[in-house]
């Protein structure tokens, strides 16, 4: 528990990230800018087909050509045990992940690997792709998830029977699990509400869209030792996957994280890891892979689709007295939406009686779909917080006041069992409605909408070593890639704990070889439960720096304390020593023990949840149905902002790839399953001109688990822009629009249609 | 130290014969997740490896050392994982 919450000299501090020079000057170095020598090119052979039966494959002529020096196929990897293995929210089957990785019976969908090559120069690989002769059987394909569930449905897998469902059907389907979360008595709770409103709600499936495409550097030497250079958000989980996938051993691979450009998600699975290693040990040189934007979009996970009908009770006088919802997934070419989080986080930040919430698991001819930002939470948020929207109007309470009405509090309990036990979201309501923009005027054609939006955030396994210098500097290494921010917030919790001048430490991320077990960026874990393992291992270098310096001045430990990064006797009986600090101690280290380095390793437990209230204005033009964001206030509980200038970039950053969600980002395909927008010109992510400034309040109610009242900050302000947009688009033209994207050609037929449906 | 045990209805289905609620003895999770698969062989694997646990509402990773307050309310819920 926390010891420490207070205020502090370094956490809450803005110094200039360490990150920030060498991205600026181009000198960081990401995937793509690693180069070594006697290096080879790989390319990789994508099927055009959404979903067609591989008949042959002719490798023959490739191989042949002057230059190429391996041909990779499916076969060529060790084929894996067909089980689903871990946690069943995140259960993986090895099966499907080597056949993501490269097909093998089919291509399921179009961009999925199918061959690879390695050679001498790019020009060179190019070639002998074209070389490689695919014999392809054409299948029906299905993308869209309602279909994809329909019983004369195409199957992606002919003997895929849904788990979760008792008894198993006895036909297969594309329903790869159904999942169900229940409280209450449904029927009581209908029968108390006045008013109940069921609607129909679908999202759109959207990239991550970082700006780094995926890329690595493989090596694999002579005596079965390999190492991989890659960008993604854990190098440790590259490792394992990879090593099983290559039938390799974990402790013959070491992985070091380059710079990352950017995953929200999307980088904590593997596609060309697997691809170069084997590259390499057939050919015994380093492979290099990189992909290109084109292959990017098409091959590698986006979130879910979903589809979803929410439907919730109300009283007259406010009170929300039950809730149901059933919620589809896209899982994409293999099982594993994030339908289980969309199911638990849906109805989460209310005090509700009675809840219902059901999901499935879909496959289609799509991509497999990968974390994004709180994974599954928004995909729920835009059509739960979209009916809430609609219940506040229909009974003519303020939509923030009728969410602080059923707000949950401690105690309240949830429908995946346990009761709330931290606060928080009641006090991002109340900065919402106290903001002095929440009630002002707006002009014709203009709207406010309300949202909120809830993530568990993460906590588990991390490791830190620390390291004093012989100049007294700190080194603080964790194995968490930085994308948040981390680098920095390692160093201010540790200048904050040792006592001394944040311009002292300096963080890295370590590679596998170089720090313990640390697991994926990702879950809005890092800065709650990496900051742990290095608050911890400083803590534990504070207590060897004592005995040091007892050591030192031949006292007993007992006598010597620390205060404001140095050790000094505690109290006048203990002696008349002059304090020392960091430098004096670490010029005595060889006289006292030695090298001044300490570990820590934590399973980071007591993790607080994230909520999130919204709201925004826009301006919808009747002639095009463009929509404009006037204005957008976020307003997140973050627990205690170890480096705020990062936090608000969190939630800035989460805001607007919400409001790309809302208003523009789609996958467009042609009749045969091919994608016709694989690039940022015709994928439209928000760009700076077509946003305003994006408003963070930060609330900071701490977590009292964490040594400064960490909460994680990263992915829950995605949940609620995409409904809070609903909700002002509906104040503004009074049509509720109930689909993603809200594009331009949406909002003109809900115009045209005259479809006030509510 | 008395704890009451509580799994999701999916868990239950598939590893305690529809059972949801139990009363346990243990000082720490450890002594939990034994009792559990005493009761139910095997099931102490799944816990370790499937769960994340809530214990009086606070969520941790499943670890022997948590200790098991008196009177308290333990969750078995679906791991987690973000993006």
């Amino acid at each position: 528990m926390n010891d420490v919450v207070g205020r502090f000299k370094w956490v809450g501090t803005r110094p200039i990230r360490p990150d920030g020079v060498p991205k600026v000057t181009g000198r960081a170095m990401y995937g793509a800018d690693l180069a070594m020598p006697g290096m080879l090119v790989g390319k990789i052979l994508r099927s055009p087909h959404a979903h067609a039966r591989i008949r042959s494959i002719d490798t023959s002529k490739a191989a042949a050509l002057p230059g190429v020096k391996a041909v990779l196929t499916a076969k060529d990897f060790p084929e894996q045990k067909f089980e689903y293995v871990g946690p069943e929210r995140v259960a993986v089957n090895f099966w499907h992940v080597t056949r993501n990785v490269m097909a093998r019976e089919k291509a399921l969908y179009e961009g999925h690997a199918v061959a690879a090559v390695a050679a001498i120069d790019a020009a060179t690989a190019e070639e002998a792709i074209a070389l490689i002769h695919v014999d392809y059987e054409v299948l029906p394909h299905v993308i869209d998830v309602d279909e994809a569930m329909q019983p004369d449905a195409p199957l992606v897998f002919e003997d895929m029977i849904t788990r979760g469902v008792e008894p198993a059907p006895t036909k297969p389907s594309n329903i790869s699990k159904r999942v169900e979360f229940k409280i209450g008595d449904m029927d009581a709770g209908w029968a108390e509400a006045d008013v109940i409103i069921e609607k129909e709600f679908k999202t759109a499936p959207v990239h991550q869209a970082y700006i780094e495409p995926h890329a690595t550097i493989a090596r694999v030497d002579a005596d079965g030792q390999g190492e991989i250079w890659a960008s993604s958000q854990g190098h440790f989980v590259v490792r394992s996957l990879t090593a099983q996938i290559c039938g390799m051993r974990v402790g013959d691979l070491r992985v070091t994280p380059a710079e990352i450009g950017g995953g929200f998600g999307g980088k904590t699975v593997v596609y060309l890891e697997p691809v170069a290693t084997m590259l390499s040990k057939m050919t015994g040189r380093p492979v290099k892979v990189v992909m290109n934007r084109d292959e990017v979009f098409k091959a590698t996970g986006p979130t879910s689709g979903g589809s979803m009908r929410v439907k919730m009770g109300v009283t007259k006088d406010g009170k929300i007295t039950a809730a149901e919802g059933v919620f589809k997934l896209q899982a994409g070419a293999f099982p594993g939406s994030p339908v289980m989080n969309c199911c638990m986080c849906s109805f989460a930040p209310y005090d509700i009686a009675n809840v219902h919430s059901v999901g499935y698991d879909v496959v289609c001819n799509r991509p497999k779909s990968a974390a994004y930002r709180a994974p599954g939470s928004p995909i729920s948020a835009f059509g739960v917080e979209s009916l809430i929207d609609m219940l506040a109007k229909k009974i003519g309470m303020d939509p923030a006041e009728l969410r602080l009405k059923n707000a949950a509090r401690i105690g309240t309990q949830t429908v995946y069992g346990p009761k709330h036990a931290h606060a928080g979201y009641v006090e991002t309501l109340e900065a919402i409605i106290n903001h002095p923009d929440y009630k002002k005027p707006l002009g014709p054609n203009q709207g406010r909408g309300v949202a909120s939006g809830y993530w568990f955030n993460g906590g588990g396994e991390s490791s830190a070593t620390v390291q004093i210098n012989a100049d007294g500097t700190v080194l603080v290494a964790t194995g968490s890639p930085d994308i948040g921010g981390s680098r920095a917030s390692m160093a201010l919790m540790a200048a904050e704990t040792f006592g001394v001048d944040y311009s002292q430490v300096r963080a890295i991320v370590a590679d596998t070889a170089s720090v313990g077990y640390t697991h994926v960026t990702g879950g809005s874990r890092v800065t709650f439960a990496t900051g742990m393992a290095v608050v911890n291992a400083c803590k534990g270098g504070i207590e060897d720096l004592r005995r040091r310096a007892a050591m030192i001045w031949d006292v007993d430990p007992e006598g010597v304390v620390w205060e404001d990064g140095q050790a000094k006797p505690a109290s006048s009986n203990v002696g008349d020593f002059k304090p020392m600090t960091l430098r004096e101690i670490a010029a005595k280290a060889a006289l006292t023990g030695g090298p001044l380095t300490y570990a820590a390793s934590v399973n980071a437990g007591g993790m607080a949840p994230g909520f999130s209230t919204q709201f925004c204005d826009v301006e919808v033009d009747p002639e095009t149905g463009k929509v404009t964001i006037l204005r957008f206030v976020a307003a997140q509980d973050v627990g205690t902002a170890i480096h705020p200038s990062y936090v608000e970039g969190q939630i800035q950053g989460g805001v607007v790839q919400g409001i790309g969600w809302a208003l523009n980002e789609e996958y467009i395909y042609d009749a045969k399953g091919r994608l016709d927008n694989a690039g940022f010109l015709d994928y439209r992510c928000p760009v700076a001109s077509d946003l305003p400034m994006i408003e963070p309040i930060l609330v900071e109610v701490p977590n009292p688990a964490h040594p400064y009242g960490a909460k994680g900050v990263g992915e829950v302000n995605i949940c609620p822009p995409m409904a809070a947009i609903a909700n002002a688009i509906d104040s503004a033209i009074h049509r509720r629009l109930t689909e993603l994207p809200m594009s331009p050609p949406k909002v003109r037929a809900a115009l045209d249609a005259g479809a006030a449906a509510d | 130290m008395t704890a009451r045990v509580t799994f999701t209805a999916g868990f239950s289905r598939r590893y305690t014969g529809g059972r949801r609620e139990f009363e346990i003895e243990a000082k720490n999770l450890r002594g939990v997740i034994k009792a559990m698969d005493q009761l139910f062989p095997g099931l102490g694997e799944h816990l370790e490896e499937e769960t994340t646990v809530a214990i009086d509402g606070e969520i941790h990773e499943v670890g022997y050392f948590q200790p098991i307050p008196e009177g308290s309310e333990i969750f078995f819920i679906p791991k987690l994982e973000g993006g």
